[in-house]
């Protein structure tokens, strides 16, 4: 089965946005090729996480390796790697593209090209991917294939006069698909004679195998038994399984230059052998690794801490094996006066934090409370010693630092031109910097602005969305840090500063920001027997007070009759809201609370 | 068959002795209400007085040896009085059947204002029932409609009349404080209105927001045009003070009465005594186990159909004492009498007090009072804040379900 030669390989990807059709079309092409029965077909097979398939998004990336008889009558074994959707996972994307030797741009034929598709079309052209454009959805009354081809060709320049009409849906264009990647895609380089490369594009924890690696062989070859060498972490271990994706996994002897397959070798963990990391023989390495390693940071950062104090240890579990899976996430134990023990957790944007917390809740049952999203600031101390604060509340007093600088990044927003006076707006008031805007066709433009992160982090997507009914799409990359005049306001429940409610804010905004924070605490907490002042200062200068007025009532006079059940069960959702809250002295404070600062409405 | 139960000796003197039948048909329902309540056509009233009648029988062979009279029979709805009265009939002969019915006994019926006439309380009454209960709610058009009542003040009075005619004084009314847009002057107009028309006993209800109704899709608690805590408060009080002005006396928090008028079906619930029920949505407390029929119509007529086929369809477990014990303080702490410690000792033992005073004391004297003789919420301040007390009560005994 292994035994292709390396002409009859085809390697390649699908970019698309999310929504454009991707999964669809992955399923497709797993059904006509006979991969996957009919019968056994889930709806968006490749998406395996519950939470991916609830969502419809790709976060987790997948591979298959299909067997398709072409037109000339041979057989030729077609491996699509798929791609996380996600601006945070970028980097994932870039090295599952850089197995491949082309891909299909699958763009939505009404809805025409998105900014993350741009960056991902970008990074294929990098790294010099034949790209195979398919109009998808055009069974959709509203679809215009020939004015989106006109805007590939004029966006990215690509020839789209032979683009493939399809609709992933109703299976049309699937046969011209397959024709076109045999046609177009290069074979990958046979080079089988040299010393084994192999590129790692996933991996994930398998409690039984340990880590399984997803990857393509570059040069050379690899096979049960060989001692392999990571070369990034320097780790070393024997394989134990290797195998092709069917996408189920089926053990083979051997894997050589040009194909895609797994191995478990008893890795311990997704640190060990990292996407990105270049496998090379521990007898015969490879004198250099694969080009384009990159360690992922977290950028976005926040405290989770389990409601019931009692879950601490099950938290520090439940954490310790997701980090088995995710090499991304980064986690330190902190204590809080409010929330008590739990911990600091580094992510690399907002989506991968909110897939982080639900997993910890749905999969480990456990109840949570989260912060709001920081990022990473440098604080230059008067001693000249430069800090790295993730966590608003350790920030040093103003006498004790000299400068705070904070990350920015360099954003592209693709819009249709009705939008561009709102966005604009929206981008000046989260602090942006304007840097250009660029007409891509006559009725749609990239603004481009550079943004501190901070203020990218809270809801700025979702701003962005609603502001142009979902029309206009984000891409953003990490560009350095720059000095700005940030302060921490501190937020004081019942006259007691809330650590976890602190956060740091460019002094201009610091009034409207403490303003609406107490606001909305105000909604938030619930009526206590007293009365409570809830305040936002920076240091001792208070920049806004509002008082929640003490409960009058808690009663419920209604005669249910003998239906005692109906009243216990009310009692008992009166007690868990009750728990689920944090105590601060005398005040429960709910879990909405903390992340009052995502739910401002900040336009 | 249906687990009622044999009957453990210590609680043989607790018979039921109080019936609640649930008629759940409304011709529309309100927009507050979350009850058990179904809009169906004639033709399945019809059939449902028959599988009402048919779960009474059973009810009936399943409780032997219990022979007690009843001393309560209650038609609650819904709106019972959308009923023929010959079918309320065939109910009460039914139980009659099987059951002996006190002389004395209180047989009340729910009615809304626009489904009665004189004939036909007077036809109730023929038929041995001797309370009314009338849904007034509230004696402005514009809030009757508000809450889709569908009946206006007019008809109020009207049902008030044709009770009276019929020669039946012994009637409440039913008024909600707390709706949407409602005023002081407004409130205070409903009460005034409702003393004028001299019922026996008067039920005030502070409206609650549930889940599944159409003021929770419109309203949110607290927030205009809902009254805010202050103003229901402030109802709350002024409730109190002209009721009581006008010699009823508040013996439940959300219940007055002039003296003995008191409600003595709705009694055997505050003291958590057992009572049978049928219909669907109902609920049953027989020997420590409480059963609650399926809210849904389809759900209730499939029960008694597996049931008359000998499936019981519910079979929850047994309340312990513990729990019959919280029943017993979350429902007594609601009478203005509350709870003799007599009563708790007879029925749980003496730990059971040493139990729950320190759990009340943080709580007296201003939302608890505990006197030599009895327990009860400090009035009006404790009732105010009941959940409160009540919730602490509940996480003290749910969540450390042994006794110390």
């Amino acid at each position: 089965m292994t035994d292709v030669p390396v002409s009859r390989i085809r390697n390649f990807s699908i970019i698309a946005h999310i929504d454009h059709g991707k999964s669809t079309l992955a399923d497709r092409l797993l059904q006509a090729t006979g991969t996957v029965k009919s019968r056994e077909m889930k709806e968006q097979f490749l998406d395996n996480m519950d939470l991916e398939r609830e969502r419809g998004i790709t976060i987790k990336l997948q591979a298959a390796r299909m067997s398709y008889i072409a037109h000339d009558g041979l057989e030729y074994i077609l491996n699509l790697i798929d791609t996380p959707g996600h601006v945070d996972f970028s980097y994932e994307v870039s090295r599952s593209l850089a197995a491949c030797e082309g891909a299909l741009l699958v763009v939505d034929a009404s809805q025409g090209v998105e900014a993350q598709t741009l960056a991902n079309v970008y990074l294929a052209l990098e790294n010099n991917l034949e790209i195979i454009p398919v109009l998808n959805k055009i069974d959709l009354p509203s679809a215009e294939p020939e004015r989106i081809a006109a805007e590939i060709e004029e966006l990215i320049g690509l020839d789209c006069s032979e683009a493939v009409r399809a609709s992933a849906k109703e299976g049309v264009g699937i046969p011209e698909i397959l024709e076109e990647l045999v046609k177009k895609v290069p074979a990958p380089k046979d080079t089988v004679d040299q010393p084994l490369r192999s590129l790692i594009f996933d991996s994930y924890y398998d409690t039984y195998r340990g880590v399984v690696v997803y990857f393509r062989v570059m040069d050379g070859t690899v096979k049960k038994g060989d001692r392999v060498r990571f070369m990034a972490s320097g780790q070393e271990y024997v394989i134990d399984e290797v195998g092709i994706l069917a996408p189920n996994q089926i053990q083979v002897d051997s894997l050589h230059a040009g194909e895609v397959g797994y191995l478990a070798a008893a890795i311990k963990m997704v640190e060990h052998a990292r996407v990105g990391d270049t496998i090379t023989s521990a007898l015969n390495p490879a004198i250099e690794a694969l080009s384009g390693y990159i360690e992922a940071k977290p950028m976005v950062f926040c405290g989770m801490f389990p409601t019931d104090a009692d879950q601490f240890e099950d938290l520090r579990e439940a954490l310790e094996k997701l980090k088995l899976n995710d090499a991304a996430l980064n986690y330190e134990p902190e204590s809080s006066n409010a929330m008590g023990f739990g911990f600091r957790c580094g992510f690399l944007g907002l989506l991968h934090m909110e897939i982080v917390q639900e997993r910890l809740e749905r999969e480990y049952n456990l109840d949570l409370i989260v912060t709001a999203p920081s990022v990473i600031y440098q604080v230059t101390t008067i001693k000249g010693e430069v800090v790295l604060i993730d966590n608003p509340s350790e920030l040093p007093n103003p006498q004790e630092r000299t400068k705070i600088e904070e990350p920015y990044v360099h954003l592209d927003i693709m819009t249709p031109q009705g939008y561009i006076g709102t966005l604009m707006e929206l981008c000046e008031t989260r602090r942006g910097i304007y840097i250009d805007m660029k007409y891509i066709t006559k009725d749609r433009a990239t603004l481009t602005y550079e943004v501190p992160l901070a203020e990218i982090v809270t809801d700025f997507f979702d701003q962005m969305k609603s502001r142009t009914k979902g029309y206009a799409s984000m891409e953003y990359e990490v560009i350095g840090y720059r000095e700005n005049d940030l302060v921490k306001v501190d937020i004081l429940v019942n006259d007691e500063p809330v650590d976890a409610l602190a956060c740091i804010a460019h002094r201009d905004k610091a009034y409207t920001l403490g303003k609406n924070l107490v606001s909305k605490l105000k909604e938030l907490i619930p009526r206590h027997q007293f009365q409570i002042p809830v305040q936002a200062a920076i240091g001792t200068k208070i920049l806004a007070r509002e008082n929640i007025p003490a409960m009058r009532k808690n009663v419920l006079s209604k005669c249910y009759g003998g239906d005692v059940s109906r009243k216990k069960k009310l009692l008992e959702k009166q007690k868990e809201g009750k728990k689920r809250m944090k105590s601060i002295g005398t005040v429960d404070v709910p879990q909405e609370a903390f992340m009052a600062i995502l739910q401002l409405n900040q336009s | 068959m249906m687990a009622l139960p044999l009957i453990s000796p210590n609680i043989c003197n607790l018979e039921p002795q109080g019936f609640y039948i649930h008629i759940p048909f409304c011709r529309r329902k309100c927009f507050y209400c979350d009850f058990a309540i179904t809009t169906g056509k004639t033709e399945l009233q019809e059939h449902y007085v028959e599988v009402l009648c048919q779960e009474i029988a059973l009810i009936a062979k399943e409780s032997f040896p219990y022979t007690a009279a009843l001393k309560t029979i209650f038609f609650g709805g819904g709106t019972p009085s959308l009923l023929k009265p010959c079918q309320i009939d065939e109910i009460l002969q039914t139980i009659n059947r099987y059951w002996a019915i006190a002389n004395n006994a209180e047989i009340s019926i729910e009615i809304n204002p626009g489904t009665v006439t004189v004939e036909s309380v007077k036809a109730y009454r023929s038929l041995g029932i001797n309370r009314i209960s009338i849904g007034a709610q509230a004696f402005q058009d514009q809030l009757l409609d508000l809450c889709g009542r569908g009946h206006s003040v007019t008809e109020i009075y009207e049902a008030v009349a044709a009770t009276k005619q019929a020669g039946l004084d012994n009637f409440s009314l039913d008024l909600i404080s707390g709706l949407p847009t409602q005023t002081l002057s407004q409130w205070q107009e409903s009460l005034s209105q409702a003393i004028a028309l001299e019922p026996k006993h008067i039920a005030v209800y502070d409206l609650t927001i549930e889940p599944s109704t159409a003021f929770n899709k419109r309203y949110r608690a607290g927030v205009n045009p809902l009254p805010n805590d202050e103003s229901t408060v402030e109802m709350y009080l002024m409730a109190r003070d002209r009721l009581q002005g006008a010699g009823y006396n508040h013996y439940e928090i959300s219940n007055y009465a002039l003296p003995n008028y008191q409600s003595r079906h709705n009694l055997i619930y505050w003291h958590n005594q057992p009572f049978y029920g049928a219909g669907m949505g109902a609920t049953s407390y027989i020997n420590q186990y409480r059963i609650d029929r399926p809210q849904k119509m389809r759900e209730y007529l499939a029960m008694v159909e597996a049931w008359t086929q000998g499936n019981s369809p519910i079979n929850p477990p047994q309340i312990s004492d513990r729990e019959a014990l919280f029943d017993t303080l979350m429902q007594g702490l609601r009478l203005a009498q509350g709870i003799s410690f007599e009563h708790l000792i007879n029925r749980f033992g003496s730990a059971s007090i040493q139990e729950t005073i320190p759990q009340l004391e943080a709580y007296s004297p201003h939302w608890v009072t505990i006197s030599p003789t009895h327990l009860y919420l400090t009035q009006p301040e404790g009732w105010l804040f009941s959940d409160e007390v009540i919730g602490s009560l509940f996480t003290y005994f749910f969540d450390c379900p042994h006794p110390i």
